[in-house]
């Protein structure tokens, strides 16, 4: 069973991520911040993180290429309400699967997933 | 009356006083002239006299018949320049005088036809002839010494009427030119005081009675432009608010995904999942969305309150409110920017009397200039304080971006003075300082290329 992290500090995302995907069969778990999702990838596996771009303390640059250098096999989906070209190029160049501007249409982030998990 | 006219007043006045000070002056004159004519006349007749009593001695020394004979002659030339002076000068000289001097010359004749006629030696009528001859040179002397002394006296007293006429005729004119003088200087006064106060951003009036005239003018002109400026400003005010709502709203937006975000995917698990809800977990989301409009309703609506054109309102108020209102506007454009904000507010700040939504609005051009100071993001510092000592509460935004050229300092607060090109109208800190004036506060600032940028508000504690 493939497990899936969530990061955004808006609490809503989390649970409407979870409530979908749970459905689809996944193993989820949600954070309001960075800090706390990266100490339980130290414990955890997982196999695909989401994590909104901007977050008070670290935000989802950082998340990505701490992933990136620490765990090379993580696949990164970043979702950002600032969605512009020089985000998307920036979150590209970080080497992330999928790129969402919000609002997410949950059905297509669901497709991602399964095409991110296809691929291993 | 026009200041124009009593100025042409006061002048017809004072040349109306020369004239007649002229026309007398010349009547004295002329009839001076005569007068010295006169004594010019009978200082000959005098002469004359002089000689007949000389001939009159010479007659009684070797009793020549021939000097009374020239006598007779001098008499009959005496007789004709007085005739002739009659004349001429009559009325310059009392007809009395001058017949009486005729009548002592007639007298005077008779005393030598009598001489001439009686046997030498009438000792009788050689006495006569003395006597009449003295009789006559005494009266035309002590006549000629009248008139010299009349004329003395004429120029004498004509000199004094001259010296006091020339000096009402200044004392007036001063008089007058300082009254003028003084009225219209105190009107300029209160004009350069109003313009000054103008020119500072203070679009008051002159109150009080106008006067009818052309400084009354002035003042009303000064006035109505007072007015016409104040409206300007509240124009310039709003249009500069309607161009910061442009840089608001991008900040805006981004905050408003987040809470559409949130609506829409509580709406789609719904559709996907009706079937899995039960009642408890379908009311739980549908208050979250209920949550989430809020969230929407309560960000519109503060930058709907910002745009707004509101009438200047000014209430007793805590300087913080404003502050946090501009920082909650600004939120997000603070954090798309990487700019990590410090805020301190006072407690218990004393009361300030302001317009809270015009203060904010000084807050977010500050805010607005330091984000954009920052081009890859910074450290933005905001403060309230007050200070008992001075009476004043301050605001400090103090940002660590590019800072101002110490050469464009003093320009920065001029109407559209911008270094941002298209990006920047200018008016941001113009428009700040007209609204800061207003509130007669001070808007200052300092700032270091390289290391930042302090901008101090100061408004004055509001006192019951
Ligand atoms: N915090 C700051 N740091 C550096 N420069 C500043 C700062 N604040 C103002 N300036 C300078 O002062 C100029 C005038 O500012 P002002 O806010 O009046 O106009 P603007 O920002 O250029 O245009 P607008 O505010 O109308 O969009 C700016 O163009 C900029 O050069
Ligand atoms: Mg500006």
């Amino acid at each position: 069973m493939s497990r899936i992290m969530v990061i955004d500090d808006e609490k809503i995302v989390g649970d409407m991520s979870r409530m979908s995907l749970e459905q689809e069969g996944y193993e989820v778990e949600t954070f309001l911040n960075a800090e706390p999702a990266l100490a339980r990838l130290k414990e955890e596996q997982f196999d695909i993180v989401i994590t909104d771009y901007k977050m008070k303390g670290m935000d989802g640059m950082e998340v990505l290429r701490t992933i990136k250098t620490m765990y090379p096999e993580i696949k990164v989906i970043m979702i950002t309400a600032f969605a512009n070209l020089d985000t998307a190029i920036e979150a590209l160049r970080g080497d992330v699967h999928d790129f969402f501007p919000k609002p997410v249409k949950i059905k297509e982030l669901k497709a991602s997933i399964k095409r991110a998990l296809q691929k291993e | 009356m026009k200041i124009e006219q009593k100025i042409i007043l006061s002048n017809a006045i004072n040349v109306v006083f020369i004239v007649l000070i002229g026309l007398l002056a010349f009547q004295n004159l002329s009839l001076m002239l005569t007068k010295l004519r006169f004594v010019e006349i009978s200082d000959d007749l005098n002469a004359s006299f002089l000689e007949m009593r000389l001939s009159e001695k010479n007659y009684f020394l070797y009793h020549d018949k021939n000097s009374l004979f020239e006598i007779k002659e001098m008499i009959d030339a005496a007789e004709k320049s007085i005739d002739q002076a009659r004349e001429d000068i009559s009325h310059a000289v009392s007809e009395e005088n001058l017949s009486r001097l005729r009548m002592h010359l007639k007298e005077y004749a008779g005393a030598v036809d009598k001489v001439s006629n009686a046997a030498q030696g009438d000792s009788n009528a050689e006495l006569m002839l003395r006597a009449q001859g003295k009789r006559l040179r005494d009266y035309s002397k002590t006549m000629t010494q009248i008139e010299r002394k009349g004329v003395n006296n004429m120029i004498s007293s004509s000199k004094s009427m001259l010296i006091i006429l020339f000096i009402t005729v200044l004392v007036t004119a001063v008089l007058v030119s300082h009254f003028i003088s003084q009225k219209i200087l105190r009107s300029l006064r209160d004009v350069k005081k109003l313009t000054e106060s103008i020119s500072q951003g203070n679009f008051n009036k002159i109150v009080g009675a106008i006067p009818n005239d052309e400084l009354g003018s002035l003042i009303t002109a000064v006035n109505s432009m007072s007015e016409e400026l104040s409206r300007r400003e509240e124009e310039l005010i709003q249009a500069k608010k309607l161009a910061s709502i442009g840089v608001l709203t991008a900040g805006v937006a981004h905050e408003l995904t987040n809470p559409l975000n949130n609506i829409s995917m509580i709406t789609q698990n719904f559709i996907e999942l009706y079937d899995n809800f039960n009642k408890e977990n379908a009311l739980g989301l549908l208050n979250n969305i209920q949550g989430e409009t809020e969230r929407i309703e309560k960000i519109v609506k503060n930058l709907l309150d910002f745009s707004k054109p509101k009438e200047v309102n000014l209430t007793e108020s805590d300087i913080n409110r404003p502050v946090k209102k501009a920082l909650r506007l600004m939120q997000n454009t603070l954090d798309v920017s990487n700019v990590e904000l410090t805020v301190n507010l006072a407690k218990d700040v004393p009361h300030v009397f302001i317009d809270d939504n015009q203060i904010q609005q000084v807050l977010v051009n500050l805010l607005t200039n330091a984000v954009q100071a920052m081009p890859v993001g910074g450290r933005l510092y905001v403060e309230t304080e007050a200070d008992m000592t001075r009476g004043t509460v301050e605001i400090t935004v103090v940002d660590n971006g590019n800072g101002i050229p110490r050469e464009y300092l003093p320009h920065i607060f001029d109407p559209f003075f911008s270094t941002k090109g298209a990006e920047g109208t200018g008016l941001g800190l113009s428009v700040s300082y007209g609204i800061i004036k207003n509130h007669n506060g001070h808007i200052r600032v300092e700032s270091k290329v390289g290391e930042g940028t302090t901008f101090t508000i100061e408004l004055p504690i509001y006192k019951q």
